[in-house]
């Protein structure tokens, strides 16, 4: 016997579900593919593989891949700051970490723009130690690392703040010192958590326009990144061509995900749901 | 010894959680900490194992002060109630854990981590996840891995607080074998008496941050020093009885008692315990061969497994007053509680509302008298101020605590407001009563000591200072007076005037006496009147030297002051 539930309407809210995400993902998706077999194999082989858009691939999927690996190092920090310590303004900062999300894009590239162009604040310092930040792949790493940070902090902070305390002093007690304890204990029950961080920052990259725009330069071979080259394209209405590049990046983006996807459900089993998901056990 | 603990004492926001513990475990021995939640047990414990820091104190394991070390190096294995495993790890990881850390051969981490496994029991589960075992094997787990590195001493932290008592049962003789079989120093902190009483070699009951009584299981139950102890372990009969010059009386009968020979003050007034099964039930007074208390009604009779528990109530006993159980309310009657083995109850079935021959077979006389309140109230903000302080001193000091409402017009109201105080002061203390008066209150006062002693009468400062009223409620019987001015937080340092001579010394007595319930520090204070000499002063100094010497033996600690006026009119403290 299946129990029933409390509230009513499986049926009902279903239905909306599959209806919505068919109305806002799949159709779009669809017509994605559909307009593309507008192309023969050997019209799409040249349009995606041409050595731009082979350059744009390499930034935008090398970008996303640092500014990921970034955020999960330094996002990790501000979580972990931010939830064990009680310090003047911790709530302050707490809020900070949501700005990227509510920032427009566009805000945030001019911003960084004008912060990290030769005669900007930070710019001017990077300068004349050869660093080039804006209008270089630098500038593009940058758009991204402060585009993705909210997404690694916030799902690793309820991880963090739902592990025990005493499972650390378990630890200390049988020996071990703070290294061992971060390493051997701390870190292995938030990898999933990281993981799911990780992913949907460099998702979050990958789908990024509005400030990199400003901060790259779009320097065809150098600082353009594969959404712009469609832009580029649909503005010189080659429709098919742009459709191209963006299955592309639509199949490398997915198989991307379902890898990660992979490894997290791995990662989670083993350590027994102590994931985003919450308690286990 | 293994384990010596000096002086511990932990404060939050100034108010000590644990006040001066001192304790000794001995090589091989089991000592369980008991207490209430709250009682201050566990912070003890963390406190051995360095998980939270020491005020002051000194924590000595095998003979070495480890009071300055981090948690790494003393050398404890820690169990915790909620098992705090590493749940990414395996059984057999959680248990190598240690072993890893400090880099043992593979070999014989492998030899260890089956020899724990076979021994608590866990053979086969090595590749299970903690999340796949059952709360009792989770322990288990636990239990293996606080012991995997040999540690010197170990500590157990409620251990089976969150699991049945099916596995509770099973789990305690696990632990008690092991540690048998080790010969390890062993602390183990519970709430539960019955798990306490199976497994300690000696017990020490704690309560709001201090170590009230340490001993054998079967000494404390059976002769407790303080009030707490006689009602937290087992029920009790707790009653005031007075000293004669052979034991104690109750009521009628006299109890000749070993341990009151030579004890101060005949007609002193002492509390007596005796427990249910000292209680001795019979259908008539011939049959009965013990001390009678006389004839008594059942109230209420229940099963419970293996005896049978009788609740009786007893006509009131000239000169006594029950403390526990407490008496009913708005009655005069003495509850008391009583057990009968399957058999007696057979042979002699009784039923509520039947009558019975109740008689003691052995009583015991408390050493250390608790302290008793009488607390005033007419209603009034100020009234309010002199409960709210009033009732958390007496929280602290475990008091005996008497209300008593005066000054309002109906009686229906004095019972609701005293209905109310009464719940806002709580449990935790020994007994509280209830008194309304019609009188004055100095008249009231008078009449309720008349009955019994108070050590302290509270009340509340009037909005205008009647100088006549206070020194009327003074003279009216052997209290002391505390005056409430406003409601303030319970003090963390108390400041005790005296003057030089000789009626000071009652009142440093007194003094600590209070004090030390309440956990604080006392700064004696004496103020030299004028034109006092470099002689007097140092007549001073040793009068207050010899006062703070007092408190530190009675358990408080003091510091002196001497104040007043030098010369060339200057003024202030030396």
């Amino acid at each position: 016997m299946k129990e029933r539930g409390v509230l009513p309407g499986f049926g009902l809210t279903l239905g909306f579900t599959l209806f919505y995400l068919t109305l806002i993902v799949l159709i779009p998706l669809a017509a994605t593919f559909y307009k593309t077999s507008a192309l023969t194999w050997s019209e799409f082989w040249s349009a995606t593989t041409a050595p731009r858009v082979m350059a744009s691939y390499r930034l935008s999927f090398g970008a996303s891949l640092v500014a990921a690996l970034t955020n999960v190092v330094f996002g990790l920090l501000v979580a972990w700051v931010l939830i064990r310590y009680d310090f003047p303004g911790r709530r302050f900062v707490d809020m900070l970490v949501d700005l990227p999300f509510a920032l427009p894009t566009a805000v945030a590239g001019i911003t960084l723009t004008s912060l990290y162009s030769g005669n900007g604040w930070i710019g001017r310092f990077l300068e004349p130690l050869g660093i080039k930040a804006a209008f270089s792949p630098l500038g593009v790493v940058i758009a991204l690392t402060f585009i993705g940070l909210p997404f690694v902090v916030r799902t690793v902070q309820p991880v963090l703040l739902e592990m025990d305390p005493e499972v650390e002093q378990a630890a200390a007690s049988l020996g071990a010192g703070r290294w061992s304890i971060v390493t051997r204990i701390i870190l292995p029950g938030i990898v999933p958590a990281l993981l799911t961080g990780f992913t949907l920052a460099f998702a979050r990259g990958l789908g990024e326009y509005g400030s990199i725009v400003f901060i790259s330069g779009n320097m065809p071979m150098r600082t353009e990144i594969t959404p712009l080259l469609i832009v580029t394209k649909l503005e010189q209405y080659d429709y098919a061509g742009a459709t191209a590049i963006a299955v592309v990046m639509l199949v490398i983006s997915f198989a991307l995900l379902l890898a990660i996807n992979l490894l997290q459900h791995w990662s989670r089993r083993r350590i027994g749901g102590a994931g985003i998901d919450g308690a286990g056990a | 010894m293994s384990i010596v603990v000096e002086q511990l004492v932990k404060s939050y926001d100034g108010h000590p959680v644990v006040n001066q513990v001192s304790l000794r475990v001995a090589e091989g021995e089991l000592f369980v900490l008991l207490g209430p939640s709250g009682s201050g047990k566990s912070t003890v414990l963390r406190m051995i194992a360095g998980l939270t820091d020491i005020d002051s104190g000194r924590v000595l394991l095998h003979g070495r002060d480890v009071t300055g070390l981090p948690p790494q190096k003393r050398r404890v294995g820690f169990v915790f109630q909620h098992y705090a495993l590493f749940r990414h790890m395996t059984v057999a990881g959680n248990i190598e854990f240690p072993l890893r850390i400090r880099k043992v051969p593979e070999a014989d981490i492998r030899h260890r981590r089956d020899e724990l496994l076979d021994l608590v029991g866990l053979v086969g589960f090595q590749g299970r996840y903690p999340q796949q075992l059952s709360g009792g094997q989770r322990q288990r787990v636990a239990l293996a891995r606080a012991l995997a590195h040999q540690p010197d001493v170990l500590l157990l932290d409620e251990p089976f607080g969150a699991l049945d008592a099916k596995i509770r049962g099973d789990l305690r003789r696990t632990v008690r074998d092991i540690q048998r079989e080790l010969r390890i120093a062993t602390i183990f902190v519970t709430h539960d008496q019955e798990e306490a009483f199976e497994l300690a070699d000696r017990l020490g009951v704690m309560n709001f941050g201090r170590l009230l009584e340490v001993g054998p299981p079967d000494e404390l139950y059976l002769r407790p020093e303080t009030e707490f102890v006689a009602t937290f372990l087992g029920t009790a009969n707790l009653m005031v009885g007075e000293v004669t010059p052979s034991g104690v009386r109750l009521g009628p009968v006299e109890f000749p008692l070993g341990n009151m020979k030579g004890a101060a003050g005949e007609g002193r007034r002492v509390q007596v315990l005796f427990r249910p099964e000292d209680v001795a039930v019979k259908d008539s007074q011939e049959a009965l061969s013990w001390p009678l208390l006389g004839k008594a009604v059942v109230e209420e009779s229940s099963f419970v497994g293996s005896y049978e528990r009788l609740r009786l109530r007893l006509p009131p006993l000239l000169g006594t007053r029950p403390i526990a159980p407490p008496a009913p309310f708005g009655g005069d009657s003495i509850r008391i509680e009583a057990s009968r083995s399957q058999h007696q109850s057979r042979r002699y079935p009784l039923h509520p509302g039947e009558a019975a021959w109740v008689g003691v077979r052995r009583v015991h006389a408390l050493i250390h008298p608790g302290l008793s309140m009488l607390i005033l109230t007419d209603g009034t903000p100020e009234a309010q101020a002199a409960l709210d302080f009033g009732g958390q001193v007496a929280v602290r000091a475990h008091a005996r605590v008497t209300l008593l409402a005066h000054g309002f017009g109906d009686d229906s109201a004095a019972r609701q407001h005293l209905q109310e105080a009464k719940e806002a002061i709580g449990s935790g203390l020994a007994s509280i009563v209830t008194r309304i008066a019609r009188e004055g209150a100095p008249e009231a006062v008078a009449e309720e000591a008349s009955r019994e002693h108070f050590d302290l009468l509270v009340k509340g400062l009037p909005a205008r200072g009647r100088p006549e009223l206070l020194d009327r409620l003074l003279q009216t019987g052997q209290h002391n007076l505390l005056l409430v001015p406003k409601p303030r937080p319970v003090p963390a340092r108390v400041l005790v005037c005296v003057s030089v001579g000789e009626p000071a010394k009652e009142d440093v007595l007194f003094a600590a006496r209070l004090v030390r319930h309440l956990g604080a520090e006392a700064t004696i204070l004496t103020v030299l009147p004028e034109g006092r000499d470099a002689q007097d002063l140092e007549h001073a100094r040793r009068f207050l030297t010899a006062c703070m010497r007092t408190m530190w033996l009675l358990g408080v600690n003091a510091k002196t002051l001497v104040g007043g006026c030098g010369w060339r009119g200057w003024c202030g403290t030396w």
